[in-house]
């Protein structure tokens, strides 16, 4: 488990962590998000003590990462595919990390099987892909067999089996019990593998919630999307019914206050034609931009321009 | 595609025991691990004990015509130039972990971090011991054919000879831990070698020529005694690290006017030399963030 507390981060007159406080919980997969310079890295470097928090704590089922008797065994981490040094081989590098913990020599080539470096691990890691360094990177989390895994844009450059494979471990590591803390910016896949979602922005906490909770307050979570020939009848009849209608072009309605079957049932009573009628469904995407809508720091396009306009234009 | 299957079914845990605390000697041979894992480490010390002998040998034979010829005079010529194999190995170990990112999985191993310090040093240490023990081989056999030529058979172990290998082998090994110190202060390989380049050659050169512009070249000639400002030269250059080199390889006073050391001293002028950039380097990893 990783709780955070209050935690603080400021450069000078920066500060890129801002009073954070979450508990990533044991036993589930939680998602960590955010904005470029939001401040997911040095978040994670905070917790694992290579930078000192202004103020606050970080925490590992109780103790500080300094404190920790066999760190590797108590936390896995992936900060950056490029914590390697290039000269040296795959085997090399994962050995002498094991050699500092006494970790037998058949663990790691253990480690190498399970994220599939056999064919590549004598040779040396300057040579590697982006996404062989990712399963280095893994590789290097899970040696130690750690309680808590801590991963860092874990699918980054990854092909579209290394994305599965990572999300099948992620669930699995779960399963068994561990707590695995992971950032991406790749909202399906972290929608289909984390239980719960820490977004933060600006260094603070924007949300902590279930995936559910946070798919729910997306603005298109229960929305009823009709499309009529009698669209003015219609929205009159159902703001009767005490029904939120939002009008749009081509005779759609958007609907909200109002089930699929009251609507279905409505245009029947009044005799509208329903040309399409669906039950609209939030995403993690959409909730993501809604709250970090105020927080984005690196913006494209023309800095007075709110982020969120083409969003809406679209909706 | 070498990575198109994915492992699938293999569990997490299969061969794990209890892992235990990391301790020196588990991070030092993690260090050590590493260093043989790179090539840079084997091409420098195979160019030092290499270079040490063809030079010594390139010495010798150019001297060998001498009428005093001693060849064991010459035996340390080329090591005393082969320093530098060493102070770049040190070096390239002292920020190996910074100018590569290998840092962050390096610390978050051993969050206590002065030991992984300790143990570069150690290992360092171990090898360019190995390393100059070698080259010390190698100039010995790069004396044997210009002695041959004169059919001299050299005298290893008398007039202080094997002293003055002992120094040299110490010398190197002080030499590839300036190099730690420096490259661990200041973490990024071009700076760090040229700080080094600058303290071991330049700056003894820069006091050399300053004292030859001060002073009268004939003065000394003249009145028989050496200037003060010589002396006063030769006593810093005495203090540099190449001096309490030279002192090491060649006990007994070195320059004019300059203090003689003894070999104990120049050994602590080094271990003060490696001490000045290692202590800040130290607090600097135990305080400050590691980004």
């Amino acid at each position: 488990m990783i709780q955070v507390e209050a935690l603080t981060k400021r450069y000078g007159s920066t500060t890129a962590v801002d009073g954070l406080s979450f508990t990533a919980q044991s036993g589930m997969v939680t998602g960590f998000l955010g904005p470029n310079g939001a401040g997911k890295s040095t978040t994670m470097r905070l917790i694992l003590g290579l930078e000192r928090a202004t103020a606050g704590s970080a925490t590992i089922d109780g103790q500080r990462y300094a404190d920790l008797t066999a760190p590797l065994h108590a936390v896995g981490a992936m900060l950056d595919a490029r914590s390697v040094h290039p000269g040296r081989t795959a085997f090399r590098h994962l050995l002498a990390l094991a050699r500092t913990h006494g970790i037998p020599r058949s663990r790691v080539h253990e480690v190498i099987g399970m994220t599939g470096l056999e064919s590549v691990a004598g040779k040396r890691v300057k040579g590697f892909s982006l996404g062989m360094g990712q399963r280095l990177g893994i590789a290097g989390a899970l040696l130690g067999d750690p309680g808590t895994l801590i991963l860092d844009e874990p699918v980054n450059g990854l092909d579209p089996d290394g994305v599965m494979w990572v999300r099948g471990l992620v669930r699995d590591l779960a399963a068994q019990g561990r707590t695995v803390f992971l950032s991406s910016h790749l909202m399906h896949e972290l929608a289909l593998c984390a239980d719960r979602v820490v977004i933060i922005g600006r260094g603070r906490l924007l949300a902590d919630a279930s995936m559910q909770d946070i798919i729910d307050q997306s603005e298109r979570a229960g929305l009823i999307r009709v499309r009529t020939t009698e669209p003015d009848l219609l929205a009159q009849a159902l703001s009767q019914l005490g029904a939120e209608v939002i009008p749009q072009e081509n005779g759609v309605l958007h609907v909200r206050r109002a089930s699929l079957e009251q609507v279905g049932a409505v245009a029947g009573r009044v005799q509208a034609t329903v040309l399409e009628l669906a039950a609209e469904v939030g995403s993690l995407e959409e909730a993501y931009l809604q709250l970090t809508a105020d927080s984005v720091q690196y913006r494209a396009g023309h800095p007075a321009a709110p982020v969120s306009s083409s969003a809406e234009g679209s909706r | 595609m070498i990575m198109s299957s994915a492992p699938t079914g293999t569990t997490v845990a299969e061969s794990v025991g209890a892992y235990s605390a990391p301790t020196l000697r588990r991070i030092v041979a993690a260090e050590w691990t590493k260093l043989l894992g790179l090539r840079s480490p084997i091409v420098i010390g195979l160019a030092t004990v290499v270079g040490a002998g063809l030079l010594t040998y390139l010495s010798a034979n150019a001297s060998s015509g001498d009428p005093g010829f001693d060849p064991t005079a010459g035996l340390l010529d080329g090591m005393s130039v082969a320093f530098i194999g060493p102070l770049v190995l040190g070096v390239l170990v002292g920020t190996g972990e910074f100018s590569t990112g290998a840092f962050r999985s390096t610390f978050a191993a051993v969050p206590r971090r002065l030991p992984v310090l300790a143990a570069q040093a150690i290992v360092t240490a171990g090898f360019v011991f190995l390393m100059a023990v070698l080259a010390a081989g190698t100039s010995v056999l790069g004396i044997l054919p210009a002695a041959a030529s004169r059919n001299i058979t050299p005298d290893l172990f008398g007039d202080g000879t094997p002293q003055g290998l002992l120094g040299a082998v110490s010398f190197h090994v002080a030499m590839g831990l300036l190099g730690v110190a420096i490259g661990a202060l200041l973490r990024r390989p071009v700076p760090a070698l040229v700080t080094a380049i600058v303290l071991m050659l330049i700056l003894p050169l820069v006091a050399v020529l300053a004292a030859d512009l001060t002073t009268d070249p004939l003065a000394a000639s003249r009145s028989g005694t050496v200037s003060a400002q010589t002396a006063a030269v030769n006593t810093v250059v005495t203090f540099t690290p190449i001096g309490a080199g030279s002192t090491l390889m060649a006990p007994g006073p070195s320059a004019e006017g300059g203090p003689d050391l003894g070999s104990w001293g120049a050994l602590l002028v080094l271990a003060a030399w490696v001490a000045l950039p290692l202590v800040p380097a130290a607090f600097r990893l135990r305080r400050r963030d590691l980004v």
